[in-house]
């Protein structure tokens, strides 16, 4: 779900298990796709820290 | 208590008695799980088909769904399968990593999560899309289609048999098999026996023959050659075939079906996805909470009271994955869909380590047949709301489905 929300900051492994491809700060310019990205992960696995 | 006689009968109260098989519950599930989930009882209890338990809050099923190890996959049906003991050869065939509890669902699993992911599944997107057109060049001109039966189960079908590396033209043979198991044989054991020996009986000799001749890229192969990582046997291999179909079928037909029947009544919805393509990944998620096709079971693997519930060993527990995602704790009015829904932590997947598999190729497939459609047939309605005809129980969804246009 995530990797579709906001494919520029979550990529899927081999398996298909969810990755974060960027280090750092989340660009500006995809802040609220991560947001959206947080707000519908099924398993609630994702935290943005501030 | 496995017969249709011995279960019907009025329901006078839904928290004590209810019937996933009533015809008012099949067509429309919503406002019993509704009244359920709102009253003093929100896990209800029914004696009817063997004896069950039925979550309907967002939060029970999730936690059910968490606690993997009291609550077991060792039985995943919404009925029990009372001729289990009686199958010879396939006596223990089951659907893994669906039916697996740990330890060893990790490698269940492990082994066919890869062709299930993203960038796997990305490969079928022309192909499924093509499929739809074509479908759709057969009716497009006759100005009515049924977009269950012409539509909706035609695709699923076949995109599963190509991943399963098996002949297409078994299509209508699949679709029926998967049936026999899913919708009569839940309420008809020797029905649902007979379609599983098909199944397997036909997927044992697709194993002999990549034995045989070893193919690349070719999933039954792969998975047969997987024994020097983990302990893999020709019945887990045809587990794996049975799962695929019987899971790959059924549920995302009945998803497209859903979702076409909802756009039918609501031409508001297709001009917005007309006018905004970007909320094709929203509106996806959002028909997937509205109409979720599934009903998993879960097995209470020992004595224990859940949320005031006394559950015993053995107790079976049907995961309302529904009626989770209408709940109004979860979610802002639950029964409107909204295509650009923001929050949408749905469980139409399930949740936790039996989360599904396929999701991605699900929601692909759901996307494309969606897509495809409303591009060349971007204004039609249903012929008759009431001739519409539902399956229900494990998994729900229209099946004749007739729209003009």
């Amino acid at each position: 779900m995530c990797s579709i929300a906001a494919p520029e900051v979550f990529g899927s492994d081999e398996l298909g298990h969810a990755t974060v491809l960027i280090d750092g700060d989340i660009p500006a310019n995809v802040q609220a796709k991560v947001r959206r990205a947080q707000a519908n992960c099924p398993e609630d696995a994702i935290i943005i820290e501030e | 208590m496995t017969t249709v006689e011995e279960n019907s009968g009025p329901v006078t109260d839904p928290t004590s008695d209810y019937n996933i098989f009533d015809q008012e519950f099949v067509r429309d599930p919503y406002p019993t799980m509704s009244e359920i989930r709102e009253s003093k009882c929100p896990i209800a209890h029914t004696d009817r088909w063997g004896g069950s338990w039925l979550p309907t809050r967002y939060e029970d099923v999730v936690a059910i769904a968490q606690e993997h190890e009291i609550f077991t996959s060792r039985s995943i049906t919404v009925t029990a399968s009372p001729l289990a003991q009686t199958e010879g050869p396939y006596s223990g065939v089951a659907a893994p990593p669906i039916t697996s509890d740990p330890p060893d669902h990790h490698w269940h699993r492990r082994l066919i999560l890869p062709v299930f992911a993203p960038q796997s599944v990305a490969k079928y997107e022309q192909g499924t899309r093509d499929l739809c057109n074509r479908l759709i060049d057969g009716f497009i001109n006759k100005g009515e289609a049924d977009a269950g039966t012409d539509y909706a189960q035609q695709i699923p079908v076949r995109v599963i048999s190509a991943m399963l590396g098996v002949r297409d033209d078994m299509a209508d043979e699949f679709v029926s098999w998967v049936r026999g198991v899913l919708e009569v044989g839940l309420t008809d054991p020797v029905v649902r026996l007979e379609n599983r020996r098909k199944i397997l009986s036909f997927f044992r000799r697709e194993l002999e023959d990549r034995k045989k001749n070893p193919r690349q890229d070719d999933l039954i192969t792969d998975l047969l050659n997987s024994g020097d990582k983990y302990p893999v046997t020709d019945q887990y291999v045809l587990g794996v075939c049975n799962l695929m179909l019987v899971a790959g079928i059924d549920t995302t037909w009945s998803a497209i079906g859903s979702s076409l029947w909802h756009f039918a009544q609501h031409p508001e919805h297709r001009k917005q996805l007309r006018d905004h393509p970007d909320l094709w990944p929203t509106a996806v998620e959002e028909l997937l909470r509205a109409y979720s096709p599934v009903t998993m079971a879960r097995i209470v693997d020992r004595d224990i009271e859940f949320q005031g519930c006394p559950m015993k060993a053995g107790d079976r527990i049907l995961m309302a994955f529904p009626a989770a995602n209408r709940d109004p704790r979860q979610f802002e009015n639950p029964d409107e869909v909204v295509l650009d829904r923001q929050h949408n932590r749905h469980v139409a997947f399930g949740s936790g380590i039996h989360r599904c598999a396929g999701s991605n190729l699900a929601r692909l497939e759901l996307r494309v047949a969606l897509q495809v459609w409303l591009e060349r047939i971007p204004e039609f309605s249903l012929v008759d709301p009431a001739n519409v005809t539902w399956a229900g129980g494990q998994v729900h969804g229209p099946r004749v489905c007739r729209v003009r246009f």
